[in-house]
């Protein structure tokens, strides 16, 4: 009997197949690729490099201990540069040509406007930590998660300070003309008024405005109570600060993170003018009455010394956000895989993920995971190790 | 609430009506309407806080620097956006070229910079208050340089060398006047001019790369209003230019203010387009 070539490779064939060879090792040991698209350059890296300091530290543990199931995490980093541009390259880069399991990042809100749609469309899983609203929605973008709160949540943690902490009745809102000020201002006098207070000054004010003094002398004669900036100008912010410390006039100031900055500090007239400026913050990373830090704040403190992490150029909550940020999906990835559609899966049933910045948790209908009452206000003037004081009224 | 809006409208005033002369001093030597105007004011303020207060020159040292800078930026200026288009005025094509400068050096003041307004040091030890220093340097730079181009202009050899290039270039030209090094000094005065605007009035501008635009726009309405050319023009609606917005400052408030003061400018150029001190150019028959 012959046997033609075709029955030799057939019979071949299903020798191997019955067989069940194993597959080759190398699949199972090769690291795991995570995408991470932060801004290390340009005009707006402040946050970036805070968060980057975490996102290390934390990578190096997970691979210390062992990794994902014995697989490695390996970064696989597109600096931003602060330019949408170089972002959406990035993203592309990362999905296509990388072929990654997940991305984390953009961490400005300007880049990730360009990068959220994009990467929906590549069906890659998403972590990001922008607070612009519209940068989750589970179903344009069934697989972008957001671990960190969106503009809604900041602005109504300060109105709730302002009208229930502060009892002010009487508010003056104040935003710059760029697109964000305008949209908090549009967004948070509702909330405001919703809440009960009166709204007795409202506008928006060229950030190049050298002198604010007609504003605030408007703010005083309609009796506001409480001064609420929206802009993340620190030249804006200070001088309205400046110019209710020449008033001699000790209206709280109540509003964006930046008011809290250096650099709103650097362009102060005196250091005292910082008295009575309570910006925004979050609970996990402030100091509560007798300076005290919640227990895993601490530990995490102790880990970032022990490793040599530079606190003093940077915000403790951007260092934790960034070193939740991997140990959230090395936890999903150990769990259920590497697969998308396995790794969002998880996350949409993620509940109460401790992190340092805060207790995550993710729905199928909620993608946005940071929790309301962990946005709090700070005093400006109480900065030591990257955290500040809780504002005034919170502990009692 | 008058006096603030004398203190702050007279000081910002004079900081725009500066800018106007160094739109003036450029535009007389080349015809060139030159929108590095603005970005030599924002270098001013800019260089001064780098000299003065991150490398810590004494207060001379940085203030020169801060000139040297604007100087050299103005030669740019010539060399880069306005020579090579000399020769086709007619096309305008000036307003690409000086603006394309003007916003290469504001991005690159972004990008090395940064984008965050940062201080500008108190350049005396006075106590703040009052009649303040971050007032009455803008209006001492803006009197020292009336002054002194009136003493440049009508006074020195080469004072009248710049007229003569003013008045009639191919005529210097054949005169045996050295037009292009003659352009060249303009430019290098021009962004000396810019320069002190930004130093003078950095405590209230602050060293932000974001005052280039604002004062390319406020500087530019001076010299329309004040006559193309015409420095004394220029001063006259500078001043009622800072008193007018802050007085819509302190009346609208808001952007309605910025408003008020393009509608008033709009206005006054549909009544009269040569500006409230120009003189209408006679059309040659």
């Amino acid at each position: 009997m012959s046997l033609t070539r075709r029955q030799a490779l057939a019979s071949a064939g299903a020798v191997i197949a019955a067989s069940g060879l194993p597959k080759p090792a190398i699949a199972a040991n090769e690291s795991i690729r995570v995408g991470y698209l932060p801004a290390l350059t340009g005009p707006s890296s402040a946050t970036g490099i805070g968060i980057n300091r975490g996102i290390q530290l934390a990578v190096k543990e997970i691979n210390e201990a062992g990794g994902i199931n014995g697989r490695q995490i390996e970064l696989i980093t597109r600096d931003t540069q602060s330019d949408p541009t170089k972002a959406v390259n990035g993203a592309a880069e990362l999905a296509h040509g990388e072929k990654v399991s997940v991305v984390f990042g953009p961490v400005n809100s300007g880049e990730s406007l360009a990068v959220v749609p994009m990467l929906a469309r590549t069906n890659t899983p998403q972590i990001h930590p922008c607070w612009v609203d519209s940068l989750t929605d589970p179903q344009k973008y069934p697989m972008c998660f957001r671990n960190a709160p969106t503009n809604r949540q900041i602005g109504g943690a300060a109105n709730r300070y302002v009208v229930d902490v502060l009892k002010a009745k009487k508010v003056a809102v104040i935003s710059d003309t760029t697109g964000y000020g305008t949209a908090s201002v549009n967004a948070y006098v509702p909330m405001l008024k919703a809440k009960g207070a009166e709204v007795v000054y409202q506008s928006n004010v060229d950030a190049a405005n050298p002198d604010l003094k007609p504003e605030l002398l408007r703010m005083q004669s309609a009796a506001a109570e409480a001064i609420m900036p929206w802009s993340v100008n620190a030249g804006f912010l200070s001088r309205i600060i400046n110019t209710r410390g020449d008033m001699g006039w000790d209206v709280p100031i109540v509003g964006q993170t930046t008011l809290g900055s250096g650099q709103t500090k650097a362009l102060l007239e005196k250091p005292e003018y910082w008295a009575k400026v309570y910006p925004n913050n979050f609970r996990t990373v402030c100091y509560a009455a007798g300076g005290k830090l919640q227990a895993r704040t601490v530990a995490f403190l102790d880990r970032l010394k022990r490793a040599n992490i530079d606190m003093g150029d940077t915000l403790l909550w951007w260092i934790a956000l960034g070193y939740d940020s991997p140990r959230m999906l090395t936890e999903a990835m150990k769990a259920v895989g590497t697969e998308p559609t396995q790794i969002v899966g998880y996350l949409n049933k993620l509940k109460g993920f401790p992190g340092v910045y805060g207790d995550i948790s993710f729905t199928p209908e909620q993608h946005n995971g940071y929790p309301d009452d962990e946005v709090v206000m700070v005093e400006a003037n109480s900065l030591r190790d990257g955290a500040f004081n809780l504002a005034p009224g919170y502990n009692a | 609430m008058l006096e603030s809006i004398v203190l702050s409208g007279v000081a910002i005033g004079c900081i725009y009506a500066l800018i106007g002369i160094t739109y003036n001093v450029m535009f007389s030597a080349s015809r060139v309407f030159s929108f590095t105007a603005g970005a030599l004011g924002m270098l001013g303020g800019v260089l001064g806080s780098l000299f003065i207060a991150q490398v810590g020159m004494p207060l001379i040292a940085g203030f020169i620097l801060a000139l040297f800078g604007g100087v050299v930026l103005g030669i740019v200026t010539e060399i880069v956006a306005v020579r090579p288009v000399l020769k086709s005025l007619d096309q305008h094509l000036y307003v690409l070229s000086t603006l394309a400068l003007a916003l290469m050096v504001q991005q690159f003041t972004a990008i090395e910079w940064g984008t965050d307004a940062r201080p500008f040091p108190r350049l005396l030890d006075f106590a703040r208050g009052g009649f303040d220093q971050q007032f009455w340097l803008p209006i001492l730079a803006c009197a020292v340089v009336i002054v002194g181009l009136e003493l440049l202009y009508r006074h020195t050899l080469i004072g009248h060398a710049f007229m003569a290039i003013a008045e009639d270039t191919y005529a210097a030209r054949a005169l045996g006047l050295p037009e292009r090094r003659l352009r060249m000094t303009s430019y290098a005065l021009a962004g000396a001019i810019g320069a002190l605007a930004g130093f003078a009035g950095g405590e209230m501008l602050l060293a932000f790369f974001g005052n280039a635009p604002l004062l390319t726009f406020y500087g530019f309405v001076p010299v329309a209003l004040g006559g193309v050319g015409n420095n004394r023009g220029a001063v006259v609606a500078g001043l009622l230019l800072g008193l007018f917005q802050q007085a819509a400052n302190f009346l609208v408030g808001g952007i309605f203010a910025s408003v008020a003061v393009f509608a008033v400018f709009i206005i006054v150029l549909l009544v009269r387009p040569e500006g409230l001190a120009g003189a209408a150019l006679q059309r040659r028959v």
